[in-house]
């Protein structure tokens, strides 16, 4: 106890030492930790705009489907198996599919696009398309009315022409990107909503009509209520082509999605390859995400279904994205290594110092009577508080930070905005919550700090007392 | 006297005709001097579903040409209009003239063997390649001249040669052997069932084998055909593709 409390005392005898020993550790912990959120939150965040707005977390398919992205091989919509599927206790729903490649054209655009026939209501539990509706845009008209509204603020008109032609799903973005705070988004936002409302329709079973990506839209020059032409080839080599009225627009969150993709209800559209009653894939709501509750119920699945029929994971299904993202995570585990060298060298530079500086004083304690095991000790509980206070301190601002950015994840707009799309990502950081990855980064700065008191040890224990007294 | 004189004439055509008279008159005796008129029917085969497509179709000499799809009812009315250099196609479901770009000349028609080449024979036989005979073979009871076909340095065709067998006597194709540029046999086409059609004597099945693809292979069927119809120019025209019945 006396030497807890004596070392706490030295401790404070050099203030100015301890808080930058201790600082530079806390700058240590908190961008490590800040870091590691940012990216396990992004990678989270783009596994689950893949999953939820396209692949699913498990898929049922014709065995060289994925190999071999072609109408031929398809299977039939068994009602039979979907009874027998849905009886497992992980999944919650089956959200039917056939999805296949057409050129889209209007007059002299033409396009190859990703078709998707989706039954829209069951969709609802998986990528839930009729969400991902643009409900406003700032079409050249709408800023128009927003240019000659007298309530609207300059900043507003500016704003509005910086964004030309943008599509929002929210109203939420629509306030971000036009500069407006929450405290006069009451007054103004109302007007707005009404100048740049779009009337979007929704698609049903059985009834002709298509939803399509907002960039597709525009690259394509269709709006609502004009036609689109598909043609492609369909089941057995027969000819696809169709012309279908424009119901709906949609804003994927994925850009490279959100560039070709046309959705069609799943009839019509197995209808339009010549493949009536035939599915490519047949996606699965699960209850639990967890990798091992996963992994259990493909193996539970597996055993369900017919020869000529596969499971495939999200992991599969979106190899390229879990590779790139393993190479950023690894990207990011060597800049995290480099961040810890850098602040070992300073901690155990402050430690070399210190012990440089406290030589003499060393000498006289030794000299009166104070065993060196003891005085090892205090230095010992000298070099954990410091550490200690540097990595408390660390992890509470950055779980300050992280909570708060989970809660409101950054979100780009403007130009940068427009580069991150232009990578085909969300213009959006979002943050981890905190988790294990917390209590790895305190462990390696606390080993840091460990291996930083040897120094000193080997310091203490070689001591020659008169030569350290005349120092 | 007729007898007489073409008994004359055959020695002579048999030792002296050259390789690419040979192949001219096997190529007119299909295609017809100047017109064809032709009922067909393709089956496709694949490993694990088969198809058949009926169509109609026109040519005049080897600048026109316009083919109509007849069953089955999913794809009827579609068709196809070859005029010099250039190919059409109309879709009647989504009311679409679309030109086929030069790129698309080597890719299957209607999901079959043939390409789009092929059927509109882009390429001339007779004239895109040079011609030699290299030997005489029996194909099912006929002699057949063997030729081979060398592609021209400046042809825009898309086999490097060619080997043919035609038969002796009446000059038809009873089996062509194509191979791409570096030599490799790319199909085989076989001609059978010989039968008198419009006065002449034709192979009405042609079988087209892919030699990489396994269990594959398509299937023409020639059923009615007429040779030098009077047949206008300006009945290949985009208006005519969506008219013809």
């Amino acid at each position: 106890m006396n030497n807890l409390k004596l070392a706490w005392r030295n401790l404070w005898r050099n203030r100015r030492r301890t808080l930058i020993t201790s600082a530079s550790i806390f700058f240590a912990v908190f961008f490590a930790l800040v870091m590691r959120s940012i990216q396990l939150g992004s990678y989270d965040h783009m596994y689950k705009n893949a999953i939820e707005s396209y692949t699913g977390y498990i898929q049922v398919q014709h065995k060289d489907f994925w190999d071999e992205k072609i109408v031929d091989n398809t299977f039939a919509y068994d009602q039979h198996l979907e009874q027998q599927l849905l009886a497992d206790k992980n999944v919650e729903s089956t959200i039917p599919r056939f999805e296949s490649f057409a050129l889209a054209s209007n007059g002299p655009q033409t396009k190859g696009v990703l078709v998707m026939g989706v039954d829209p209501e069951k969709e609802k539990h998986l990528s839930n398309v009729s969400d991902k509706m643009v409900k406003y845009r700032l079409s050249p008209e709408a800023i128009e009315k927003i240019q000659l509204d007298p309530d609207q603020p300059e900043k507003v008109k500016e704003l509005a022409v910086l964004f030309e032609n943008s599509a929002y799903t929210s109203n939420s973005r629509l306030q971000l990107d036009l500069g407006i705070d929450d405290k006069k988004a009451s007054e103004l936002m109302p007007a707005i909503e009404a100048h740049t409302a779009s009337k979007n329709g929704s698609i049903h079973m059985g009834e002709p009509g298509v939803w399509v990506g907002d960039k597709l839209s525009q690259y394509l020059q269709l709006g609502i209520g004009d036609t689109i032409v598909l043609i492609s080839q369909g089941y057995h080599a027969t000819t696809a082509a169709g012309k279908y009225e424009i119901k709906g627009i949609v804003k994927i969150p994925l850009p490279d999605i959100d560039n070709k993709i046309v959705y069609l209800p799943l009839d019509i559209c197995q209808g339009l390859f010549n493949a009536e009653g035939n599915l490519t894939s047949l996606a699965l709501a699960v209850n639990d995400n967890g990798d091992k509750d996963i992994a259990q119920t493909v193996q539970r699945i597996s055993a369900l279904i017919p020869e000529d029929q596969r499971v495939m994971e999200w992991r599969e299904m979106n190899e390229v994205m879990v590779s790139q993202m393993d190479a950023d995570d690894k990207g990011g585990q060597i800049m995290l290594g480099i961040l810890y060298l850098v602040i070992a060298f300073g901690v155990f530079g402050t430690v070399l110092m210190l012990t440089a500086e406290r030589k003499r004083e060393f000498g006289v304690l030794v000299a009166i009577g104070m065993q060196k095991k003891k005085l090892a000790s205090i230095m010992t509980m000298e070099m954990l508080f410091i550490g200690l206070i540097g990595i408390l301190a660390g992890a509470l601002v950055a779980s300050m930070v992280i909570l708060y950015g989970v809660e409101h994840p950054i979100i780009f707009k403007g130009e940068t905005a427009k580069i991150f799309e232009e990578y085909g990502m969300e213009p959006k950081m979002a943050f981890w919550n905190i988790d294990t990855y917390y209590i790895w980064q305190m462990v390696i700065v606390a080993f840091m700090v460990l291996l930083s008191i040897v120094y000193p040890m080997r310091k203490i224990f070689g001591m020659k007392v008169v030569n350290a007294l005349r120092a | 006297m007729l007898i007489l004189l073409s008994a004359m004439a055959l020695p002579v055509l048999g030792q002296d005709i050259s390789p690419k008279e040979i192949v001219r008159k096997a190529d007119e005796k299909f295609n017809g001097e100047k017109t064809s008129t032709a009922v067909m029917a393709m089956t496709i085969v694949r490993p694990t579903w088969e198809r058949t497509i009926e169509f109609k179709n026109w040519t005049s000499g080897r600048e026109y040409a316009l083919t109509l799809i007849t069953a089955p009812a999913k794809d009827k009315g579609q068709s196809f209009l070859k005029r010099q250099n250039e190919m059409w196609s109309w879709n009647p479901t989504i009311s679409r003239l679309i030109k086929l770009p030069p790129s698309m000349m080597s890719q299957g028609w209607m999901g079959s063997d043939y390409t789009n080449d092929d059927i509109l024979k882009e390429s001339s036989v007779v004239n895109d390649y040079d011609h030699s005979i290299i030997g005489e073979e029996e194909l099912d009871g006929r002699m057949c001249y063997k030729i081979k076909l060398v592609a021209k340095e400046d042809a825009a065709v898309i086999w490097g040669h060619q080997i043919r067998w035609i038969d002796k006597k009446d000059f038809l194709f009873l089996k062509s052997e194509l191979y791409d540029e570096d030599a490799y046999l790319v199909r085989t086409e076989t001609g059978s069932e010989i039968k008198i059609m419009d006065d002449r004597l034709i192979p009405t099945r042609i079988e087209l084998i892919p030699t990489e693809e396994e269990d594959q292979m398509t299937i023409i069927e020639i059923k009615e055909i007429e040779f030098n119809a009077p047949i206008e120019e300006s009945f290949f025209s985009q208006q005519n593709m969506k008219r013809v019945r």
